[in-house]
């Protein structure tokens, strides 16, 4: 297999290289032995025995169960080097790809979701948070942390993000979002979005491709990873919006910032409208809204990987317009998975540079309240 | 005006193998399919990815010929790009997705046991 430090030298355009790069989403490769020193016993003890049992990509037992149901032939997957296992490899990684910051988000945790042992979950949370700002965070500047919050304890989950919000390099809250149950919008979830707002740290919704039997449903119906993956990671992202919506999540927490990375962008004007259209119907199933769905849509954040790929890139342009994303699109990567987005693909769309310096780098820096100015 | 360029020795790329060149400012992967040699761009089409850099390996067809059932064909032909894994057939150039793009081609020549790619 190449190694990345060879099939990663794509060529770096003028724009990339003069604009302020600020990437929404890179993923770190924790290892269940790289968490083990890190996590509290009993559950030390598990990740030291997962340790030793043969793992793949984003599949370990009890760590990232990943359900793969497909069959699996050769060389479909990328042949190249797809984790990324200290922070020195991170900076080279982003550097040849022209980033110069990165948010920083699991590989197996993705899936953290799906774990159902409720203490367990914590403490793997807790674990994660500890190595990340220990070992990747201390140790560069321009990597920056998402704290991953255990969805299974709201309280402790508002524990964690309190306890590193000060942090200099904790810039946002992880959400994990596929397989979550019950859906974001739930009222026990309150103590998050409390402690999000208090800090002033955003809240990341991340979604990965799982099967589960909670929304997004049916994807237990599908034969191929073709499938899976269209249908798993927008739909997630679109059933917790909707839930947020339905509780009233961006009104009853005015100051909560919000994004959503994983799925693209085309999807966010489809779904706006949808609702819409049933706000004008239904408005007293929700009369805690004081405007049209659409009117918090277009403060939400949305992360532009895996962007979209349309013959002409000015249909993006459209796409992005239709929810105002002009200040709201940040770019992100997925980097270094299979379907990572190269910064120059989004620098295509043919918006004004004054636009795309903003996708590319100065909307986040807003976001995440960065001491960056944008060039 | 076109000129022909040395690659390699013809002992440096046995059946199956592949080297990446540069001649004149561009990077140019050979590859040796069933003693033929092919020349590619080191440019994949869908995000400049160095494509020949990545996998050679077979692929799967279904059609009515095989009645719809999955077939593995064209073991040693195909490319895999190392960034995301479109497919390419090295013999000709052609993306497996997207029937309407195809990769330019370069002829490859054999002289006094030396491989040489004409541009
Ligand atoms: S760059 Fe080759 S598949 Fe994306």
């Amino acid at each position: 297999m190449p190694d990345t430090d060879s099939t990663l030298r794509g060529p770096i355009s003028k724009k990339l290289k003069e604009f302020t790069v600020v990437d929404m989403d890179v993923h770190i490769h924790e290892t269940p032995a790289a968490l083990a020193p890190y996590c509290e016993m009993p559950w030390r003890k598990s990740l030291e025995h997962l340790s030793t049992v043969p793992q793949r990509y984003l599949d370990i037992p009890g760590f990232s169960p990943n359900l793969s149901v497909y069959p699996s032939f050769p060389d479909s997957g990328g042949d190249r080097r797809s984790t990324v296992s200290s922070a020195s490899q991170m900076r080279q990684d982003l550097d040849s790809l022209g980033i110069d910051i990165g948010v920083l988000f699991p590989d197996a945790l993705l899936s953290h979701a799906s774990i159902k042992n409720t203490d367990y979950a914590v403490a793997l949370a807790r674990a994660y948070n500890r190595w990340m700002v220990e070992e990747w965070l201390d140790s560069d500047f321009s990597l920056k942390g998402a704290i991953l919050a255990p969805h299974h304890d709201p309280h402790a989950a508002a524990g964690e993000i309190m306890r590193y919000a000060g942090h200099a390099n904790v810039v946002a809250i992880y959400l994990p979002t596929s397989c979550v149950d019950p859906l974001y919008g739930h009222r026990r979830y309150d103590p998050i979005y409390n402690a999000a707002q208090d800090t002033g740290l955003p809240v990341t919704f991340h979604s990965v491709g799982a099967i589960h039997p909670v929304f997004p449903f049916n994807l237990q119906g599908f034969e191929t990873g073709f499938a899976n993956h269209i249908i798993s990671h927008p739909f997630s992202l679109i059933s917790n919006l909707v839930s947020l919506m339905e509780t009233g999540v961006p009104v009853r927490f005015p100051n909560l910032r919000i994004v959503f990375t994983e799925g693209g962008i085309g999807w966010v004007p489809w779904i706006m409208l949808r609702m819409d259209k049933e706000y004008q119907e239904r408005r007293r199933d929700i009369p805690f809204l004081k405007d049209r769905p659409s009117t918090y849509v277009k403060k939400m954040y949305f992360a532009t990987q895996p962007i979209e790929e349309p013959e002409h890139m000015a249909d993006m342009a459209t796409f992005i317009s239709l929810f105002d994303g002009e200040d709201s699109v940040v770019f992100a990567s997925d980097w270094p998975h299979h379907d990572f987005d190269h910064p120059n693909k989004v620098l295509q769309i043919p918006v004004e540079d004054k636009v795309l310096r903003k996708i590319m780098g100065g909307n986040a820096i807003r976001l995440l309240n960065l001491n960056e100015s944008v060039t | 005006m076109t000129r022909e360029y040395l690659v390699c020795e013809i002992d440096e790329l046995p059946i199956g193998g592949r080297i990446v060149v540069r001649v004149r400012n561009r990077e140019i992967g050979v590859f040796n399919v069933g003693g033929k040699y092919y020349a590619l761009p080191n440019v994949c089409i869908h995000q400049n990815g160095p494509l020949c850099l990545g996998a050679v390996s077979g692929t799967l067809n279904a059609s009515l010929e095989t009645e719809w059932k999955l077939e593995w064909s064209h073991e040693g032909d195909i490319l895999v790009c190392p960034w995301h894994s479109m497919e390419y057939n090295i013999t000709t150039g052609e993306s497996l997705p997207f029937r309407n793009r195809q990769l330019p081609t370069f002829d490859v020549l054999v002289h006094d046991g030396r491989i040489f790619v004409r541009m």
